[in-house]
């Protein structure tokens, strides 16, 4: 087996349907962006070549900025509310064993096993003013007025509270994997040295979920740099682009507005932002890690 | 000795899936061209692909299309039509993929500039002989936004007025009235709040309502001026005409005394229709196209039966008068200009507008206005809805022409029509809001 790894052959025979993979699936299309964010292309018909000027125009496109400043509001939340809740619940799902855990496990997940397209409209509705579910739950609690939770200022924040929601279980299931692979003698020890529930969660599960939480957060920045789907179902990055993100305002520009040209700048912008994202992250991490 | 066996064996299995992949996806470019061919060489069997945006095959345009298909093909049996219909959103964003790599036969398409004048210039459209049509029975000028350079590409399908539905019944019950001028209107939404019923249905969240109210709004304001006015700030992205601030103004006020429902800016089509035919809302602003309404069973008859219209009142201080309207000839099809059965999608397009089809049975179902003739076509069982729409249309002392977000380029219909949520909400204020329209457009 040593020697048929060796053979030339096999390891090209191997490497190729990944190779052409990324060179067509990935690289191209990475090139053809980058090439195209550089014309007028309409998407149609002729391109011409006009240098930086998309570049220049995304430098001082305020819809753009917003969207960015969307993003980067998304990734706090996922960070500070979404993560601690996700590894919270895993916590208390490792320590409730039997049928309840998988029971409850499964219904933290269901969100993430649901459409996009179905949750964006379920929230629609739960959010209409009128007929929606959430100011008649309130106004059966005695609240007089109604909330229009898509407005202008609100908008964002139940965005938020969707996209929350919907990815919890995910989130909740790698902690919850991580957690039942540390070792029990810590807990053993802990319980020895008469910790709390919550000074072992705090002092032994926490510390010993880094590299779980170092590669969650990194996931979380990603995918809010990336959110597309629901937003484009729920809200269309409207009213006035007050829940605009990178990803939506690309197709918008690309498809809508027939700036395929800008379009592909914003791509190619975008990429880069993930990519100097990810980078960050890893090097913070391994920061604290050789601290 | 074996191991080496093994390793070619290996080696010419991964080969050979690779090939398999390719090769078929080679085989079925063959086999689509082929058949592509075989429609069009072969008088036995012709297919064409129609791409739509008429979703509901069952009620309203999307209907009057399946019947004069399926008559069609019960003529032509040779020839089978495969239809892909789409919403408009997701329809304009697949005709652009499609422009790219290669268009159905027969398209839905707009003679707007926001949408035709990049699909022109990208050349994939087929040329119409306008004498062709002479005895089609078009009305004057409404071939106009379909031709470039004096040659024609496509056909418009309707004339589309802007409209306010009403609940007569409710209105009746009330003792409410229809206004006369604009202050009446917001006298009037101001009664209707109170009586805790939403004054207007607005659609808000797709945009492009909202601008149709607009451009309304700009047409009882400027007058017959509104053309020349919208065209000189689409060439020039100066949008401070006095007559625009004033028209823009008067849409920021009306919503923030409460003339549209809560959260109108973020609701779409369907959630404000409904709002209007299930009786929440007195009032709902759209094109005629929506006369269908009136004749959907899906709808209580007791507001079914009493959905009447009328167009919007005058704007005191305005130049335009009662008879002055926002109408325009703007959805249509066209012929793919690399389509393998061209010559048969033609005839099919041919067969559609003749007046008796596409005109005679929108007429009968209730479907609005088409851009032919349909005097002939009058029963006498028209609903009071469609007697009143033709009413509007035999009354008016001139029409506006395409409304305001679809004048200029397509970036400036993407920018225009979520920049008026916003302004429209009181978050932009006028100045911004025509600043980032005009910006645009350059």
């Amino acid at each position: 087996m040593k020697k048929l790894y060796s053979n030339k052959l096999v390891i090209f025979s191997l490497v190729l349907p990944g190779v052409l993979v990324f060179v067509f699936g990935v690289l191209s299309p990475i090139c053809l962006s980058v090439y195209y964010g550089f014309t007028d292309s309409t998407g149609m018909g002729e391109a011409h070549l006009i240098g930086l000027r998309n570049y220049m125009d995304l430098f001082h496109d305020r819809v753009f900025g917003r969207s960015l400043k969307n993003s980067l509001f998304l990734a706090i939340g996922f960070i500070c509310i979404q993560h601690p809740l996700a590894i919270l619940v895993a916590a208390v799902l490792d320590k409730l064993q039997g049928k309840a855990e998988g029971f409850f496990r499964c219904i933290y997940f269901i969100p993430n096993v649901i459409s996009v397209a179905v949750i964006a409209y379920l929230w629609k509705f739960i959010y209409n003013p009128d007929f929606g579910l959430l100011n008649h739950v309130l106004q059966a609690f005695g609240y007089q007025g109604q909330i229009n939770w898509l407005s202008q200022e609100n908008a964002i924040w139940s965005v938020l509270i969707v996209l929350i929601w919907h990815g919890f279980g995910w989130g909740m299931l790698i902690y919850y994997t991580g957690i039942k692979n540390i070792d029990p003698i810590f807990y053993e020890a802990a319980s020895i040295d008469g910790a709390s529930w919550w000074t072992t969660f705090l002092r032994v599960t926490v510390p010993l979920m880094k590299p779980v939480i170092q590669i969650n957060v990194t996931m979380a920045v990603i995918s809010a740099l990336k959110q597309m789907e629901t937003v484009y179902l729920l809200t269309n990055g409207g009213p006035s682009n007050s829940t605009q993100f990178a990803a939506n305002y690309l197709y918008q520009q690309a498809f809508k507005a027939f700036k395929y040209g800008y379009g592909n700048a914003i791509g190619v912008v975008f990429v880069i932002i993930c990519v100097l994202a990810t980078v960050g992250l890893n090097r913070i991490f391994r920061e604290q890690q050789d601290v | 000795m074996k191991k080496k066996r093994m390793a070619v064996i290996l080696s010419a299995v991964m080969t050979a899936a690779i090939l398999i992949g390719c090769g078929e996806a080679g085989s079925t470019r063959k086999d689509a061209a082929g058949s592509g061919q075989t429609s069009a060489s072969s008088e036995d069997a012709v297919t064409i692909k129609i791409f739509s945006n008429l979703p509901d095959r069952k009620n309203g345009q999307g209907l009057v299309e399946q019947m004069i298909i399926d008559e069609y093909m019960a003529a032509n049996q040779n020839v089978t039509i495969e239809v892909e219909a789409l919403d408009e959103e997701a329809y304009k964003t697949k005709f652009k993929a499609y422009a790219m790599d290669g268009m159905p036969d027969v398209v839905s398409i707009w003679g707007q500039p926001s949408f035709l004048d990049e699909v022109l210039d990208a050349g994939v459209l087929a040329e119409l002989q306008e004498e062709d049509y002479t005895d089609y029975g078009f009305i004057a000028g409404s071939l106009d936004g379909f031709k470039k350079d004096g040659k024609l590409y496509g056909l418009p399908r309707n004339t589309d007025i802007m409209l306010i539905y009403y609940n007569q019944k409710m209105f009746e019950d009330n003792g409410w009235t229809v206004p006369a001028t604009y202050n009446e209107l917001l006298d009037l939404c101001g009664k209707i709040k109170d009586a805790g019923i939403i004054p207007v249905a607005m659609d808000g969240g797709d945009g492009w309502p909202m601008a149709c109210f607009l451009t309304d709004i700009l047409v009882k304001v400027a007058g017959t001026e509104y053309a020349d006015i919208v065209s000189r700030a689409v060439a020039t992205g100066d949008f401070t005409a006095p007559e625009i601030q004033e028209a823009t103004q008067i849409l920021v006020n009306s919503a923030s005394v409460g003339m549209f429902q809560m959260g109108y800016d973020s609701q779409d089509y369907g959630t404000t229709m409904n709002l209007f035919t299930n009786g929440q809302a007195a009032m709902y602003c759209m094109g005629s196209w929506d006369c269908s309404m009136a004749l959907n069973q899906d709808i209580a008859p007791e507001i079914r039966d009493n959905i009447r219209a009328f167009t919007m009142p005058v704007v005191e201080g305005g130049k335009a008068g009662a008879n002055d309207i926002a109408a325009w000839n703007g959805g249509g099809y066209a012929v793919s200009a690399n389509s393998p059965v061209k010559e048969e999608a033609i005839k099919f397009l041919n067969f559609m507008y003749q007046p008796d089809k596409l005109s005679k049975y929108g007429w009968e179902n209730g479907v609005g206005l088409s851009a032919q003739d349909q005097t002939a076509y009058l029963t006498g069982n028209e609903t009071e809805l469609q007697k009143q729409v033709m009413d509007i249309l035999k009354d008016a002392t001139s029409i506006s022409g395409t409304p305001i977000n679809d004048c200029g380029p397509s970036a400036f219909k993407t920018s225009i029509e979520s920049e008026i949520q916003g302004v429209s909400n009181g978050s932009t204020s006028v100045e911004d809001f025509l600043a980032a329209i005009g910006a645009a457009c350059n």
